[in-house]
């Protein structure tokens, strides 16, 4: 028994956790156990139902009788996978004649309805006692777990017919409707006997296959909890962890050995001797940290420089992959050497155009320079005080400029020699010129929203020829800014003249 | 299973396993059947009335009782507490009214086709021990972790250890002290002699000298 090889994590666990770690150990193997148990179990219940067709009851009773010496086998081969020896499938059948030897009788006759079962099966397999010591043996080891094995067990059998009786429910679900439709229970009950051994016999196939699944986890759960208490008993965890330890010290005494052969050597004349030499050199050395240093001492620097280095070279830090690729073959292998001439044509290549590309970074950089001028200005003149530059509101209606200074003194000559080549300005002078008018010396109250026929309406209550000449060059500005039909030239004169009369109208009084 | 939290902790989460499990459903299911059973009395002397009353406690009882202990007793039904279980998410959090809502509205799956078959086989074949009612809501069933008394060490003068011990094996030696009373005397002395050589010890005071190293690792004198 190495216990460096066990499988599972050695601690004493509380007693139900020790069954959990069994039915996780019979999940690791769960294929092994079933095909085992299967295999030892099914060839002799078929055996059985032909022997004993008309008593169905005696094949499942001797199969359940019997299971303490099937139980043997699963705890077999657990005991070895526990050590990561696992048997493979024909060692195992092969190893249970034998494993059936010891005690068979004891255990199927006055052991079989013992409800600790579970657990005394592994000392009687493993140990091998008989008489006193065995029974000495498991009042020792039993005296903490009087009562787990046994609710083990209850749980066992609970389950045991859960499932059971979940296949037999699970059939009875299969069963189409129409055929349950006439079934009653009082029928059930009267029909002969022989009409349903077949039935009788299925439901002991259900039993042997549910064994399948839940012996082995029966098996292992008791076999843990025997294992928990021989970890608790003699400190299994402890063992190892001691092992484990002597180990790692066993492995470091050439360490103490060069040690001590440090130390000792060094008396004190020894130490007076070389502290001079290692003033001088140590002055030189001091900063050098890849030199020897610190020969000294236990663990000098080569050495430390050496561990550093080799866990800097383990995975967490490096790991090391290999890759393979196809490369060519490598041209620089054939040795070349140019002429002299040309290296130093080369060289002053390489010169001029270096030359060039600084020539070219200046010239770029006072591009970008000129380019961004204004710009740069901006952010030099930012400090001195910015010029206050408040433009005169201008006077806009229907976005027209209509203030005095952006007219013409004589409005009319120049919508004259305006008139010959574009029209529309001519008549948009006139229409400035009008609602100048209206504006400064009527004083209505335009604004840069109101449209053309809203400054007409207000401009309701002028004197009559105003507001005729008004409603006469409004018609003609909408027909020409809006519907681009041009006035005769007979009209425009019509309406200078009118402007020039209504003007002089003005200036009399 | 262990759990590293944000901060760098290992939390040592233990789930149970399918006899513990049954154990503390049993007790659920008793428990239930009482209470039920009061029910049954109440509709028994107030008819109609208690009949009402009947119903209504027993759908409480079917779908209410896991749920409402579960998350407001943390996640421990009486059944659970009893048997020292609990129930979480499998992150470690605590469990709330979803994943306790979704687990046990499951259970009527697995307890398909009869006696929870379906949930026997889950919990079998589950490595964390998971129904399909906990595997759908992300949730585990554990043992609670109670606090533990630290049992006494021997009287010894406390010393310590010759030689520097990692935190395991300083572990192993806190448990090789703690556990005397568990360990024939003679098994200790066998323990003790693998190591005594390495650390140093007289084969002679080999168990009580490991005990004084224990000591002085804990701090005593």
């Amino acid at each position: 028994m190495h216990l460096n090889q066990v499988q599972v994590l050695l601690r004493p666990r509380n007693s139900w956790e020790a069954m959990d770690l069994g039915i996780l150990l019979a999940r690791r193997h769960a294929g092994l156990l079933m095909a085992t148990w299967a295999a030892i179990t099914l060839p002799f219940f078929v055996l059985l139902t032909l022997l004993f067709w008309q008593q169905p009851t005696l094949p499942a009773l001797i199969i359940w009788w019997l299971k303490p010496a099937f139980e043997r086998l699963p705890l077999h081969i657990l005991s070895k996978a526990l050590f990561a020896n696992t048997p493979r499938f024909t060692d195992s059948i092969k190893a249970w004649p034998t494993l059936l030897k010891l005690q068979l009788l004891a255990s199927l006759t006055w052991r079989r309805l013992s409800l600790r079962r579970s657990f005394t099966l592994p000392i009687q397999q493993f140990e091998g006692l008989a008489g006193a010591a065995r029974q000495q043996r498991v009042l020792t080891l039993t005296h903490k777990y009087k009562q787990v094995p046994t609710w083990l067990t209850i749980l066992g059998i609970h389950i045991e017919m859960a499932l059971w009786l979940g296949m037999v429910v699970l059939l009875y679900l299969l069963i189409p409707a129409q055929l349950q439709a006439d079934w009653s229970w009082s029928s059930l009950l009267t029909v002969s006997h022989s009409e349903w051994l077949w039935f009788e016999h299925l439901s002991n196939l259900l039993y042997v296959l549910v064994l399948i699944v839940w012996e082995p986890v029966y098996v292992a759960c008791g076999f843990t909890l025997y294992l928990n208490r021989r970890i608790e008993l003699e400190a299994w965890d402890i063992e190892l962890a001691f092992q484990g330890l002597a180990q790692r010290l066993k492995n470091s005494p050439l360490l103490i050995v060069f040690a001590l052969l440090c130390l000792f050597p060094y008396s004190d004349t020894a130490l007076a001797q070389s502290a001079e030499t290692e003033v001088i050199s140590s002055a030189s050395e001091e900063l050098d940290t890849n030199g020897p240093r610190l020969l000294k001492q236990l663990l000098n620097s080569e050495q430390a420089q050496q561990s550093i280095k080799q866990i800097l070279d383990a995975p967490p830090f490096k790991t090391y992959k290999i890759t393979k690729s196809w490369h060519f073959n490598d041209p620089s292998s054939t040795e070349y050497t140019s002429p002299n001439w040309l290296n130093q044509l080369l060289k002053q290549l390489s010169f001029t155009i270096q030359s060039l590309l600084w020539l070219l970074l200046l010239v770029i950089s006072v591009i970008m320079l000129w380019h961004y001028r204004q710009w740069l200005r901006a952010f030099a003149q930012q400090r001195q005080p910015r010029q206050q530059y408040n433009p005169a509101p201008k006077q806009r209606v229907l976005g027209l400029e209509v203030s005095s200074d952006s007219l013409p003194d004589d409005l009319v000559a120049s919508a004259h020699t305006l008139w010959s080549d574009n029209p529309r300005a001519a008549l948009s002078l006139l229409y400035r010129g009008l609602l100048n008018h209206l504006l400064e010396v009527q004083a209505l109250p335009l604004s840069t929203a109101h449209t053309e026929d809203e400054v007409l309406a207000m401009s309701q209550n002028l004197p009559k020829p105003l507001q005729c000449y008004s409603q006469q060059l409004t018609v003609h500005w909408k027909n020409l800014a809006w519907g681009q039909q041009t006035l005769n030239h007979a009209e425009f004169v019509q309406l200078c003249t009118d402007w020039q009369q209504l003007q002089s109208q003005e200036a009399k009084p | 299973m262990y759990l590293e939290t944000p901060e760098g902790i290992y939390l040592a989460l233990r789930p149970a396993g399918l006899p513990v499990r049954v154990l503390a459903f049993a007790i659920d299911l008793l428990l239930r059947a009482a209470l039920l059973a009061f029910a049954g009395a109440a509709w028994l002397y107030l008819g109609k009335f208690g009949l009402g009353l009947a119903s209504i406690s027993a759908f409480l009882l079917l779908w209410g009782y896991m749920v409402l202990f579960e998350v407001l007793n943390q996640g421990r039904s009486p059944g659970k507490q009893i048997m020292g279980l609990q129930v979480i998410y499998s992150d470690g959090t605590p469990i709330d009214w979803s994943g306790s809502l979704i687990r046990n509205l499951l259970r009527v799956i697995d307890l398909l086709p009869f006696a929870y078959c379906i949930g026997i086989l889950c919990l079998l074949n589950s490595a964390r021990f998971q129904r399909l009612g906990d595997l759908a809501a992300g949730t585990l069933v554990i043992y609670e972790a109670r606090p533990t008394q630290r049992k006494s060490l021997p009287e010894v003068t406390a010393s310590p250890s010759a030689r520097t011990l990692t935190r395991n094996e300083q572990h192993a030696l806190l448990n090789f002290a703690e556990r005397q009373q568990q360990l024939p005397k003679r098994r200790s002395e066998e323990l003790a002699a693998i190591i005594a050589p390495a650390l140093h010890i007289e084969p002679a005071q080999a168990v009580s000298g490991l005990y004084a190293i224990a000591r002085s690792i804990l701090g005593l004198r």
